[in-house]
């Protein structure tokens, strides 16, 4: 009983200061109550309780499964991969069993299941069915609560161990290059511990990583020569290229520099100004950085923006020149490190345009020939007035990275050794964030020692030292050790990472160290102005793009190739923009207290000039992604309109009803359907002009099958209304399809059809019907899933039973609060799973 | 002595084309083979390349019936229809399997089978825990006599969802092994030649070896503060330091040994999934030299995944007119059996192609293909359907395989005699593989 004393001490003054008492505080005393009672029910309950259950299992309710259930779900069928007479009846022990079972209840106290086909329950069956489920999962949850939080020990994946190495050492950059792809969770996320693994190929990339950044980081070189250039004109190569200080269609003005910097941060200030066209967006400058080896060019794109104004703008860019493709010594005909600027506006009269890159590696450049004359009328233009270059940039020498981490101390000199532990405790201290015990750094520093005997400098045997924190668990993973008897709270620091990398991706800052230190983000109040600050802050970003990305599994626009047969004039830099559009929309509800419904149905939109051309629409000028109101006939309020979901649940070709409704039942419904059982029996072969029937009519051929029609006639509906969005994600009242006649391919174009009946037996009619179905009898539904997908993303894991109560609880709460995203954020960072392990 | 095989000059290897010309290694043998025995052992190799989805395969008597993936006829008497005749040149170098699956992919659901194509575990209901791949099984055996102990490569990359793998291979504990995905960094691993002379080298090495000593020793204190599961977590991460230990110690012994030098001009390695052919051709180079080199015997390669990953494009973007994935779904519409048959006939003939390039390589009176076993196929005949894998077994006639046959079998014979045949004649003693009944002698001469 000492850690429920503890646990009692540690929350008193937070319950004492909580100023919204009601709700959250009745979370935590029942989660107290619920420690205290288990506790002693554990003593109470031993394994005959379990066994009793299971007796009465065989006796009561194992009969009324075997007369109703098992012809669909037994050892013949297993329809929607549900077989029950092997499902174990012990809840206790087999948690994921004890889901199914949660699943089983819910289906037929909704009275989906026995189907209408077939001979109901009688009510005694029902009884003792219902009865004996709701009493093995209250167990069950019960016990689960009591067991421990469930959150297992997860690594920092892809993106959050890039961002902590760019906030430890100081230098930003893809650490996780060239690490393996993030594993995926059931719900598609990449943080969840449980489906982690851990490779040696992973470990030896972390140390071989580590041991690069800190050769950058901790300098040992002498101060370098710092090199400053400015350029009014463009550089002249060999008398021709399309060198101009007026960028069209084409024109490129370049700066060459025979002398450069080899390392460290550098500054590139632009001082231009707009020839705007009228009926166009805004021009738009990128400025790359690399070097001309002949025909090819390497480089790497600094930045790119919109040139607003015929007034003069000044735009400055920062880069670290080592992730720069840089001219290779022995080159002749083109030396020097080079800076391009383009304008890559595309008028829409150019589909070959630049993609954005993303990915520092080197892309090839083919100049264009000539300046095109007509230009000047057609197209909007960008006037280079200056360039100015300098780097490396340092306040003092060494740089500020370096003496974050080597910090001066009179010590240094007087006693390294001395010194060199200090550095150590201090690095530690930020890399695990948590103090760490002198206990701790023994090994490290013995191991600093051993390298500083064999070498002749500080820097190299600390770089060393510091790459061997950087490959420990403690960094590399978030520790939460355990609890002597299942749940406890987290401490200030476990804390304080939990709330960091799920709001910001990354490791505390400064702010919420300090807070953990002094033993104040325990309180609930604190908490929740510690979200609020984070939220408003521009790192949470982080959160906005990775949780919509692995929520809304905006990637799939990756994973499809829209075919030019089908749309000739698609730019495949849409994809990108269609990713962000969904981000900035999420972004958008989130900072202007908006109601989280707007998913589902909204009156505007969030573009920018490319994508609001795609779609038909006007008003944004520039790349600057903006907000858009709509008409009702724009067709482009809510996720169902967005180009990411339409785009990416399609073949390439044509839309995919299936995909798109899978998409929706999954993400926005936390309903998946079953996956498709094995070995489909084979569907009779179809009419020849298949490819003039509708993808309603197709779907209802294959229905005929009863065998598919099961499953399919739940799932089918949800896509078919969304019939008037193509593969590019446009709006269509035609669709193109091509049909074998011969050798040939001949173009054929059918109707949109979007005429759907619902499950239930409801009407829908194309996407604005649809909305409004969601709206109507789906709006509490969403909002679970919703809640349940955020609260799963926070934590790390997979919900399970023992979350039931925390998700009905934030689902209230959150559809009290008009589904502000910003409230359920709070509210779920003040829950009791986000606090205890 | 026991690297008394080593090549003692440093071997001149191109990428794509000239190596073909080379002898190369003619005087190589297996690592602690024995001269007394008078014939110069070879290593074994074996590689797997899996693809998603199934095939075409349109019932007796369609019009389409030439787009069939199996060949007509059967035992040494078949002729190949369209989607394989890329490997009439190779016909003595081939067997086709027909009939084969493994009975627990025969209880999964339709999409979730590639992650025990080389494994034969029951991925169903609650229990998702796979066991060891057949090529693991053979790597560990192989530990140490090369530089690395297997090649394990994907489209995806990284391991991907359970059911919907990335990868082929899994190791003692179930746990999937990363792929990669990168011409280049596979390349860099293989062949990457490091600046640092050899004395650097070997500190660095050594000095790995304390680092680890000692993040071996805090991990094990961490892990006594942890609970259960977390405990199974760091177990992993302790296993990696481990195996990273004993790679710097084998490291060490591999310093004197150079890397093959090999000249990466004519290789794609700048291919991406955006360029298909290449990507998929650099692949299957990188692996014949990796073999080629003795740099590993295993080599698993995975081109797609059911998890609809980012080779579904791949049929798009060469002008198959659909994604993997509606191929696959298309073989019942109209035009849907060439239409797929197509796409077939392309995978295979870059199969063809690989295997050409292992018999292209002379080793003693064999060549490279004599001495590998190549398992080529999935498992789904046609989509969904976990029966009757399209399957070519080539290569490995010094190890004592018979091919120019089509070979049907009933449900009655599981995949894996396929799988216990392979260990069986890698040398790796093994009496069965998952649930494998003995070998699939008609595959022997």
């Amino acid at each position: 009983m000492a850690t429920m004393a503890t646990i009692f001490e540690r929350i008193g003054p937070a319950m004492i200061a909580d100023p919204e008492r009601s709700c959250v505080v009745v979370t935590r005393c029942g989660l107290i109550t619920g420690l205290v009672a288990t506790g002693l029910a554990a003593l109470a309950v031993p394994a005959g309780a379990a066994t009793s259950a299971v007796a009465k299992f065989r006796q009561e309710v194992y009969p009324t499964l075997e007369k109703h259930c098992f012809k669909c779900h037994g050892p013949e069928k297993q329809k929607s991969g549900l077989r029950l007479d092997t499902l174990s009846p012990d809840l206790l022990k087999e948690r994921r069993a004890a889901e199914t079972w949660r699943d089983v209840r819910n289906a037929v106290n909704l009275g989906e299941m026995p189907p209408d086909d077939e001979p109901p329950l009688g009510d005694g069956d029902r009884r003792a069915l219902i009865g004996w489920l709701n009493t093995q999962i209250d167990e069950a949850i019960q016990a689960q609560r009591q067991a421990g939080s469930g959150v297992v020990l997860r690594r920092l994946n892809r993106f959050e161990y890039s961002n902590t190495m760019g906030d430890l050492l100081g230098i930003a950059d893809d650490y996780a290059r060239d690490l393996p792809p993030d594993s995926l969770s059931r719900e598609g996320f990449k943080n969840n511990g449980a489906s982690q693994g851990f490779s040696d190929m992973q470990l030896e990339n972390y140390l071989r990583v580590a041991r690069d950044a800190l050769s950058r980081v901790i300098v040992s070189e002498p101060e370098p020569p710092i090199f400053r250039e400015r350029f009014t004109e463009p550089f002249k190569d060999k008398g021709y290229g399309p060198w101009s200080a007026t960028l069209g269609r084409t024109g490129t003005f370049v700066a060459s520099m025979n002398e450069y910097p080899k390392s460290g941060e550098f500054l590139v200030r632009i001082k231009a100004h707009a020839v705007p066209h009228e009926k166009m967006g805004y021009p738009q400058l990128s400025v790359c950085v690399g070097y001309r080896a002949d025909v090819s060019a390497p480089f790497r794109e600094l930045g790119r923006v919109d040139v607003t104004s015929a007034e003069t703008q000044t735009f400055e860019y920062r880069g670290r020149i080592e992730q720069f493709p840089l001219p290779v010594r022995v080159q002749k005909k083109y030396n020097g490190l080079k800076i391009w600027l383009r304008n890559v506006y595309n008028n829409g009269t150019h589909p070959e345009s630049v993609e954005p890159f993303k990915v520092p590696t080197a892309q090839i450049l083919i100049p264009e020939k000539l300046v095109d004359p007509k230009d000047y009328l057609t197209f909007p233009q960008i006037v280079i007035e200056s360039v100015e270059f300098e780097g490396p940039l340092f306040a003092q020498w060494p740089p500020a990275e370096h003496r974050n981490i080597l910090f001066d101390s009179a010590r240094r000199d007087r006693d390294e050794s001395a010194y060199a532990h200090e550095v150590l405790t201090h690095f530690m201290t930020r890399a695990f964030r948590r103090p760490v015990a002198a206990e701790e750094v023994k090994n490290y520093f013995s191991y600093y020692q051993k390298i500083r005997a064999q070498s002749d400098s500080l820097e190299r045997a600390l770089r060393e030292a510091l790459a061997m924190v950087l490959i420990s668990p403690d960094f590399l993973y978030l520790v939460e050790t355990a609890a002597p008897d299942g749940r406890r709270w987290l401490n200030n620091h476990e804390l304080a990472s939990r709330l960091s990398y799920f709001l910001t991706a990354t490791m505390p800052d400064r702010e919420l160290r300090r807070l953990a230190d002094d033993g104040k983000l325990v309180e609930a109040d604190t908490l929740r102005r510690q979200t609020r600050r984070l939220l408003a802050d521009e790192r949470s970003g982080q959160l906005v793009e990775h949780f919509t990305d692995q929520w809304l599994d905006l990637g799939a626009v990756d994973r499809v190739a829209i075919n030019p047969e089908y749309y000739p004039d698609f730019d495949n830099a849409r994809k990108a923009d269609m990713r962000h559009e969904t981000q900035h929309f999420f972004a958008e509800l989130l900072h202007q207290d908006l109601s989280a419904l707007n998913l589902l149905d909204s009156d505007f939109a969030m573009l920018n000039e490319p994508l609001a051309r795609l779609y038909g629409l006007t008003g944004p000028k520039g790349i600057r992604f903006e907000r858009v109101a709509l008409k009702p006939d724009d067709h482009r309020g809510g996720l169902l309109a967005q180009g990411a979901f339409l785009l990416g649940n399609s073949t390439g070709n044509d839309s995919h009803a299936i995909k798109r409704a899978v998409w929706i039942r999954k993400r926005l419904l936390d309903d998946p359907p079953a996956p498709p059982p094995p070995n489909v029996p084979v569907l009779d072969a179809v009419s020849p002009h298949f490819a003039r029937l509708p993808i309603r009519a197709q779907m209802e051929l294959h229905r005929k099958d009863p065998a598919c029609a099961d499953c399919h006639r739940n799932i089918d509906p949800w896509g078919i209304a969304l019939e008037g969005y193509g593969a590019d994600a446009r709006w269509r009242d035609r669709i193109l399809r091509k049909e074998k006649v011969g050798d040939l391919l001949q173009d054929v174009l059918i109707g949109v059809e979007t005429d759907a009946v619902m499950p239930g037996g409801d009407a829908v009619s194309g996407i604005d019907a649809l909305k409004r179905y969601l709206l109507e009898h789906k709006r509490k539904q969403f909002a679970r899933a919703l809640t349940s997908r955020l609260l799963a993303y926070s934590l790390g894991r997979s919900l399970e039973l023992g979350d039931e109560t925390t998700v009905d609880e934030l689902t209230q709460q959150f559809t009290k609060n008009d589904y502000n995203l910003g409230k359920l954020i709070e509210g779920i960072v003040v829950s009791e799973p986000f606090r205890t392990k | 002595m026991k690297k008394s095989w080593h090549l003692n000059r440093r071997e001149f290897l191109r990428g794509l084309g000239v190596s073909l010309a080379l002898p190369f290694f003619s005087s190589m043998e297996v690592r602690g083979a024995t001269r007394t025995t008078g014939a110069v052992a070879r290593p074994r190799r074996f590689v797997t390349v899996y693809f998603p989805y199934g095939v075409s395969i349109p019932g007796e008597g369609d019009e389409q019936a030439a787009w069939n993936w199996f060949p007509k006829g059967e035992g040494r008497n078949f002729q190949f229809n369209n989607s394989l005749k890329s490997l009439e040149p190779l016909r003595e170098e081939v067997t086709i399997l027909g009939g084969l699956s493994h009975p627990h992919g025969r209880k999964m659901n339709g999409h979730d089978t590639s992650d025990i194509f080389l494994t034969g575990a029951e991925l169903t209901g609650s229990q998702l825990n796979n066991s060891i791949s057949a090529d693991q099984v053979a790597a560990e055996h192989f530990a140490n006599q090369t530089r690395f102990s297997s090649l394990v490569l994907s489209t995806d990359g990284g391991v991907g969802e359970t059911t919907r793998a990335s990868t082929l291979s899994f190791s003692r504990t179930g746990q999937p092994i990363p792929s990669l995905n990168n011409p280049r960094v596979v390349f860099e691993r293989l062949f990457g030649v490091n600046e640092a002379s050899k004395a650097e080298q070997r500190r660095e090495l050594q000095n790995s070896g304390s680092m680890l000593d000692l993040v071996q020793e805090n991990a094990r204190s961490l892990r006594r503060r942890l609970g259960r599961e977390d405990q199974q977590k760091l177990d992993e991460y302790l296993a990696s330091v481990r195996q990273i230990e004993q790679r710097v110690v084998s490291s060490q012994e591999w310093l004197d040994v150079p890397k093959p030098a090999v000249d990466a001009s004519g290789l794609r390695l700048d291919a991406t999934v955006d360029t298909p052919l290449e990507l998929i051709r650099t692949m299957y180079d990188l692996m014949a030299l990796a073999f080629q080199t003795d740099s590993t015997r295993l080599a698993t390669y995975q081109i797609g995944n059911m998890a609809g990953g980012l080779a579904d494009k791949f049929p798009s973007l060469l002008g198959f007119g659909q994604n993997m994935h509606n191929l696959a779904h298309g073989w019942n519409k109209p035009g849907g059996i060439e239409a797929l048959g197509k796409w077939d006939r392309f995978l295979t003939e870059q199969a063809a192609y690989f295997i050409n390039r292992l018999k292209t390589i002379q080793e003693g009176e064999h060549t490279l293909l004599d001495n590998t076993m190549v398992l080529y196929g999935t498992s789904n005949c046609r989509t969904h359907d976990n029966t009757n894998y399209p399957l070519v077994f080539a290569g490995g006639k010094a190890m004592g395989f018979r091919h120019g046959q089509f070979l049907k079998f009933s449900e009655k014979t599981p995949f894996a005699n396929v799988h216990a045949t392979v260990l069986n004649r890698l040398g790796v003693p093994a009496e069965s593989f998952a649930d494998s009944r003995g070998e699939l002698t008609e595959l022997l001469a």
